[in-house]
């Protein structure tokens, strides 16, 4: 972050892109810090040195909190304990006084866009308005995935190069000057030369870049992301950032000869301004430390409720058995391993519930295997493993039976002339009907994205290598039985089953189904890269019952019963449908037991449904529960429907440790859930493999909700409702808007913005040992973008990670609400009246121990 | 069988009213009203429909209250109904059926739900009127009030830049449009000598006479393909139409995929008889329609965004429609609004799934496109036309270039009006103006149409230099009520008048006026800023000033059933046809008035509150 007073091209693009937003098109949704590039500090550092520069809201603001305080959701003992802790006895009354009653002047002037405004303050010209629509149909053309019916000219040649064979071939033109024209095509076209036009001083070109690229940070962010990921689209494009920026400078240097001529002066001439150094440190107000103090105390309301809420719970139970052989009985019937995600949370809960003689687990939804999967017939390979992770490996689908229809109604020839005429005449009539079918009686259509079909029920895959190994585009087909061994052993290791397996394992992904959602990335696996875990968890079981295998595992000491069986599985979030996969392979006698369980599953979906239907406006909770579960799946495939399901909104957990930890506290579907038992990993070895991708996939994912819910406006995606899709790369507002990055209002709206908080059972020597394996991973946790506390396996004492040390820490909350009945808390359950926060936040139901 | 005419507007009205009761978070309410509503309009029109078939052949008139009756000035609300309403009707009720069903899951919870709906009924009641007015002025009325439910809908997300300019780029376009209407109407008034019903149209038989009159009656049909152009998005007006999708999908859906839109086709066949023996005049309308459907599918082709496709693909079939008006196959034509209003909506709909099925799509059928552009004319024409496309053939930039900056440039020039002595020297004006008007029978009449007509340029000039005004908008809300008291004057002094039509007029004016005033003066005691430098959105905090400012700046603009609206329509009766020069001075001085009102309501309650307290968007989003 040093001062650039020479001005360095590749340099400054480089730190541009860094600050700009990441998201990749939409087709593909993983989720990640909105800020990740402040991560480098501490959170409040970050976060407000963010909204200087970008103007931005960080937190909830004052009014907001003193409502929440007001309302009790901000706990009174918690603020004060939050301001003792920071300012001591002495300066107690003085900090109570500025949090509850000061009042203070809110206006930020964001640092980023002020230089840039001057063209408006000393020429009179509206740049944006000049250039922008201008520029984003060009941009948005360029980039088009299959909406325009007709393509770029010469896109393969890269952006600058194809608008130069345009300009040269064409008898129109992009630009209404001669001047702008003849400067793109100089020999020695650079950012820097038209910058020299532009701005004229040097020390102001990267300002001044900032300012413009940020005036639509969404375009400006896909096209660094799509340069950095070619691959994140399926028809490639070539662009570039400097292109795009290049392009920008010509449309401005064009809007300007217009208006004045070939005499106008330089920008960095006419105001008189010192370069300013954007990422310089902040200041400290009164008014950050008093939002500090009130998010604080907002998190830790919640946070101490939670760890109450296990302390007394542990109390009630006897402790673990220490090294106890036979922590599964032998009368478990069978065994779900879910993904860590916190909306499989209540599923598993209804489930031990159903079939007490059940045990569930849960793990990353990509169950440790990561590959590419080339689906048959299709022209791609779709990643489905974490984000970060490069797979070497291709799963290929050899055979299958599903075939997708078309939707005529979707067809773009509705959109020429000729053919239009016919088809507004003849399906024109068909549209109305279809029109009252979509709203009286919704299904599944072509149309609807599906999480089931993303792999068919009955397809072939080929999981095994073929002998001679098949290598294709440099991706092995298949795995070996070696490379299969050694991950079904991580997995099963990392999260504690080694002993004692029942007859039938479920490796249950998921995935979900919604309609008329170009977010519907958002709602799938994040562990598989925004898509439905169905093939991971296929593979898995394959891999877990391949008699190979288990030989090798056995040498291992890792020993499967033969009788034992695993079943791939996905349950579909939105919809609460479960699909299984490979049936045939089952014994007999498995057979018999598998139709058993799925009654029990059948249950815990209804179950399920009914308590996701509390927070749905639309569905009657107390209902009879098969017509909830009924309008639960209807709202799957319903076009008029912009919350089919509401994502990760209210996550704020992360477990990492046996499920006894939190079997029978009622968490409400805020906690991400990891097994993992300190007593098979008494050193630790196996934690850091476990928690390392925790902070990227649980805290990306809390991140981006946190910020999409404090600024909807500038971090999130705003209101669903006149999103206009763009090249299929993304949502704008409107025909000439920016791209709209980040999460829509529909999905955050009932999302509290508390940080992700990682509870961990382990010793904290061993817990800060992991956390320190590596800098860059030690960074999520030193600066607080993850909070992390361990809880002591043998005294059940909490202790919270701050200032490089794990300190204890006793919950403030004496009494924990207990109910006897899942089903009278939700019934009971608030019901948010506006989306605000103060009315939203009402909808969460405190922890409570179930009895 | 008349007795329930009424009633196709009046469910809408009552219904409209109810809606405006139950506050944001009462969906249930507001959705049942407006479900009944729309269910009992329907059920109704299928009975009388029926009924229509069966007892009746053709159509059954309504002769509505008069609103204003004097000597042989008559202004009545008249109804009708015949197999064209019949089936725009159905058309409207069905798709506002099945939208508002669709409207009520997808926009729960939002901050705008109640205004949502307040807005789809006001725009049902628009489209009724247009679709069973019986004479000019009734559909003139209907026009109006879609004009506004338009602008309201686009400015919905008004808390944003970009709603907030293009609501005003929307209303300036359908203001030209609602004038040319106007002016028509006022034509047609001098050429028949009174107003005439539909129900006579069909069967009234124009004479070209061969002498000066046939130039006016000549002149009516190509206002009305003015306004017809103009709401029907045609050439050059197409570019306003993607640029109106600002509102929910589903607004967007039935007012610029489906219904607002195909009110021009409404219109050509309405006033077809008056030109059914014009060739030249249908010749126009077809050169228009090919223009229009050539440019526009051209647009859709090079579209990257899909509303913006759907859009242009939607204008490219009205314009084959307009044709088909012209040819004469009504039917024809008919079946084609039907189904493209069906089609549009349901893709509109439907639109944010396209990202899902088509790269689903892509994923499995993807063939990389042949980039081979030859070398040749062909090759470099192929080209020509695609970058025109992408620009819109330019019809954007050129509203702006040929129509708005001129008209600002004037305005600049003219900031000698903003001053307190052209205040001041006006007002003195207008005080020598009313007493001529008084005692007019002693002047020569040479002498005070000269009077006059220096009255108009003066009113102006007022209205020329708020419309650019970037200063204090109370200086500008007074500029405009003195444009509007030196217009009435002006048209006083034309000719012998009945003072209570001036009155009429004026009553109107000066309530709307001190309405506004204490609205601005409210917004200075709180400590805004009334500068028209920019979109402040104060609606964020002040919401009732801005809805109490609306209904000034509708009484100010002349929205039908207000005073000013029927003075302003008796006054225009005033003109003599001959008066040409006077005619359109008075038609630029209503064009402007309206922009330069709702610019002011733009300014200050739409777009970006700023205070640094609660999130903002981004200009460009």
């Amino acid at each position: 972050m040093t001062k650039h007073i020479a001005f360095d091209e590749d340099h400054v693009l480089h730190e541009l892109k860094h600050y700009l937003p990441s998201q990749t098109p939409l087709k593909d949704f993983i989720h990640h810090n909105s800020l990740h590039a402040f991560q480098h500090n501490e959170f409040f550092e970050g976060i407000f040195k963010a909204s200087s520069l970008f103007g931005c809201k960080v937190t909830l603001s004052l009014n907001e909190f003193r409502k929440l305080h007001t309302l009790g959701r901000i706990r009174t003992e918690i603020l004060t304990k939050t301001i003792l802790d920071k300012f001591g006895e002495a300066d107690f009354p003085g900090w109570l006084d500025k949090v509850l009653n000061k009042s203070y002047d809110f206006n930020i002037l964001p640092e980023v866009g002020l230089f840039r405004k001057n063209w408006q303050r000393f020429y009179h010209i509206d740049l944006d308005n000049a250039i922008q629509p201008l520029l984003f149909r060009i941009i948005g053309s360029y980039l088009d995935q299959g909406i325009a019916l007709w393509h770029f000219p010469f896109e393969d040649k890269g952006l600058i190069a194809a608008v130069k064979l345009l300009e040269e071939k064409s008898f129109s033109s992009f630009f209404k000057t001669q001047r702008a024209k003849n400067l793109l095509f100089e020999q020695n076209l650079s950012i820097t030369g038209l910058l020299k036009l532009l701005v004229g001083k040097e020390t102001l070109f990267q300002e001044y870049i900032f300012d413009q690229q940020f005036t639509h940070r969404g375009w400006s962010g896909i096209v660094g992301a799509i340069e950095d990921n070619p691959n994140s689209i399926l028809y490639p494009k070539s662009v570039t950032l400097k292109d795009f920026i290049i392009l920008e400078l010509l449309l401005e240097i064009d809007a300007l000869t217009v208006e004045f001529g070939d005499n106008w002066q330089p920008l960095g001439q006419l105001v008189p301004k010192e370069p300013a150094d954007l990422f310089a440190p902040i200041r400290r107000t009164e008014l950050k430390e008093v939002l500090i103090l009130w998010q604080m105390a907002f998190e830790w309301s919640y946070y101490d409720e939670v760890f109450a809420g296990i302390i007394s719970l542990q109390k009630q139970k006897k402790s673990l058995p220490v090294k106890d052989s036979s922590q599964i009985n032998s009368q478990t019937e069978f065994i779900g391993i879910f993904c860590i995600d916190e909306r499989e949370c209540s599923i598993r809960r209804h489930l031990e519930h159903v079939q007490p003689h059940c045990e569930t687990m849960g793990c990353p939804g990509f169950f440790g295997v990561e590959f590419f999967f080339h689906p048959a017939n299709g022209k791609f390979y779709e990643k489905l493993c974490p984000a970060p992770v490069t797979p070497k490996y291709l799963i290929r689908e050899i055979e299958s039976k599903g075939v997708r229809g078309h939707e005529i109604l979707f067809s773009k020839k509705a959109n020429t002339m000729f053919r239009g005429f016919v088809i507004t005449l003849s399906l024109g009539f068909w549209a109305a009907i279809q029109m009252v079918l979509d709203i009286f009686r919704p299904k599944m259509s072509a149309a609807i994205s599906d999480a089931f079909a993303h792999m068919n029920l009955t397809s072939t895959l080929q999981i095994e290598v073929s002998t001679p190994i098949v290598v294709e585009n440099g991706l092995q087909v298949g795995f070996t039985i070696t490379e299969m061994a050694d991950r079904v052993e991580n997995l099963l290791c990392g999260i504690g089953l080694s002993q004692n397996f029942p007859p039938i394992v479920y490796a249950v992904a998921h995935g979900s189904s919604s309609a008329n959602n170009p977010h519907h990335g958002a709602h799938d696996c994040g562990a598989c890269s925004g898509r439905p875990g169905s093939v991971n968890s296929r593979v898995f079981s394959f891999m877990a019952n391949h008699i190979e295998v288990r030989k090798i595992l056995k040498s291992r000491g890792l020993i499967i019963p033969e009788k034992t069986q695993f079943i791939g599985a996905l349950h579909d979030t939105a919809s609460d449908e479960m699909a299984f996969y490979d049936l045939d392979l089952l014994s007999p006698e498995n057979k018999l037991k598998h139709n058993l369980n799925v009654v029990n599953f059948e249950e815990a979906l209804d179950l399920n449904a009914k308590e996701r239907s509390r927070r749905f406006a639309s569905i009657k909770t107390n209902k009879d529960i098969k017509h909830v579960r009924k309008s639960i799946q209807k709202r799957s495939v319903s076009y008029f429907e912009p919350r089919p399901e509401l994502g990760h909104g209210t996550n704020a957990l992360c477990f990492v440790g046996h499920r006894q930890l939190t079997k029978g506290l009622f968490l409400d579907r805020r906690a991400f859930m990891n097994s993992y038992d300190y007593r098979t990993d008494p050193n630790g070895d196996r934690l850091l493999g476990v928690m390392k991708p925790l902070p990227i996939v649980c805290g990306g994912i809390n991140l981006e909700y946190y910020f999409s819910r404090v600024d909807n406006y500038k971090m999130g995606a705003g209101t669903k409702l006149p999103h206009n899709v763009m090249g299929l790369i993304g949502v704008a507002n409107s025909s000439d808007g920016d791209l709209r990055p980040g999460l829509p209002l529909q999905m955050i709206e009932v999302h509290d913005p508390v940080r992700l908080m990682l509870i961990v059972e382990h010793f904290p020597e061993v817990v800060l040992k992991t956390i320190q394996s590596s800098p860059e991973y030690y960074e999520w946790f030193k600066n607080g973008w993850v909070l992390i506390t361990a809880i002591h396996p043998e005294s059940n004492q909490l202790y919270f990670f701050k200032n490089d040390q794990f300190y204890p820490y006793t919950p403030l909350l004496k009494k924990v609400n207990e109910s006897n009945d899942v089903h009278v808390l939700i019934d009971l359950a608030t019901e948010m009246k506006t989306n605000e926060i103060y009315h939203a936040t009402q909808e969460h139901i405190p922890v409570h121990i179930l009895n | 069988m008349n007795p329930y005419i009424p009633l196709f507007v009046i469910i809408p009205f009552i219904g409209f009213l109810i809606s405006l009761l139950p506050s944001n978070h009462q969906e249930k309410i507001i959705y049942r009203t407006v479900f009944i509503t729309l269910l009992s309009h329907f059920l109704l029109l299928i009975w009388v429909s029926i009924q229509l078939y069966f007892h009746h052949n053709g159509a059954i008139f309504f002769e509505g209250p008069a609103l204003y009756k004097a000597n042989n000035e008559n202004f009545s609300f008249h109804l009708y109904m015949d197999n064209q309403t019949i089936i725009f009707a159905v058309i409207t009720d069905f798709i506002l059926l099945l939208v508002s069903t669709f409207s009520k899951t997808y926009l729960h919870r939002e901050k705008g739900f109640k205004r949502f709906f307040n807005n789809m009924l006001f725009f049902f009641l628009g489209l009724t009127i247009i679709e069973f007015s019986g004479n000019f002025e009734t559909l003139f009325a209907g026009w109006e009030i879609i004009g506004i439910a338009s602008f309201l809908l686009v400015a919905f997300y008004k808390d944003r830049y970009l709603p907030a300019k293009n609501a005003m780029k929307l209303f300036s376009v359908y203001r030209v449009a609602d004038i040319s209407l106007l002016l028509g109407i006022w034509l047609s008034h001098h050429y028949f000598k009174r107003s005439i019903n539909f129900q006579e149209l069909k069967s009234l038989d124009i004479i070209y006479l061969g002498n000066d009159h046939d130039i006016y009656i000549q002149a009516i049909p190509f206002l009305f393909l003015l306004a017809a152009l103009v709401k029907s998005a045609q050439y050059p007006f197409s570019s306003m139409l993607p640029r109106a999708m600002e509102g929910p999908t589903t607004s967007s859906a039935i007012f610029y995929g489906s219904l607002s839109v195909h009110m021009g086709v409404f219109l050509l066949l309405r006033t077809f008889p008056l030109w059914d023996d014009l060739v030249i005049f249908k010749g126009v309308v077809i050169v228009f329609g090919i223009t229009t459907s050539l440019f526009a599918t051209l647009i859709a082709r090079v579209q990257s965004s899909v509303k913006t496709q759907i859009a242009y693909s939607s204008i490219a079939q009205i314009g084959i429609i307009f044709i088909e008006v012209a040819l004469g196959f009504h039917t024809l034509a008919i079946f084609h609004f039907a189904g493209n209003a069906f089609l549009r909506t349901y893709q509109l709909l439907v639109s944010p799934a396209v990202l899902s099925y088509l790269i689903h799509d892509q994923f499995f059928h993807f063939v990389k496109p042949n980039n081979q552009i030859t070398d040749n004319f062909w090759g470099r024409l192929k080209i020509s036309i695609y970058q025109l496309s992408i620009k819109e053939f330019n019809m954007d930039t050129n509203m702006y270039r040929y129509l708005w900056n001129p008209l600002k440039w004037i305005g600049r020039k003219l900031r000698f009006f903003q001053t307190r002595k052209a205040l001041i020297l006006c007002g003195l004006y207008l005080l020598v103006g009313f007493y001529f008007i008084f005692i007019k029978k002693y002047y020569a009449e040479s002498w005070l149409h000269t009077f006059s007509f220096i009255g108009g340029l003066l009113s102006l000039g007022f209205i020329f230099s708020a419309f650019e005004s970037r200063i204090n908008a109370k200086n500008a809300w007074l500029q405009i009520v003195f444009s509007q008291f030196l217009l009435g004057q002006c048209i006083a002094l034309n000719e012998q008048f009945e003072i209570g039509q001036l009155y009429l007029f004026l009553s109107g004016i000066v309530f709307a006026a001190i309405l506004g005033l204490i609205v601005l003066n409210r917004l200075e005691y709180f400590g805004q800023s009334i500068l028209l430098n920019k979109f402040h959105g104060y609606s964020f905090i002040r919401p009732r000033l801005g809805v109490a400012f609306l209904i000034a700046c509708l009484g100010l603009s002349g929205f039908p059933i207000t005073p000013t609206f029927i003075g302003e329509d008796l006054i225009l009766g005033h003109l003599h046809e001959n008066q040409i020069g006077l005619t359109l001075l008075i038609s630029l001085i209503l064009v402007l008035d309206g922009l330069a009102i709702y610019r002011i309501y733009a300014r200050l309650f739409l777009g970006t509150f700023e205070n640094g307290y609660n999130p903002t968007a981004y200009r460009s989003s």
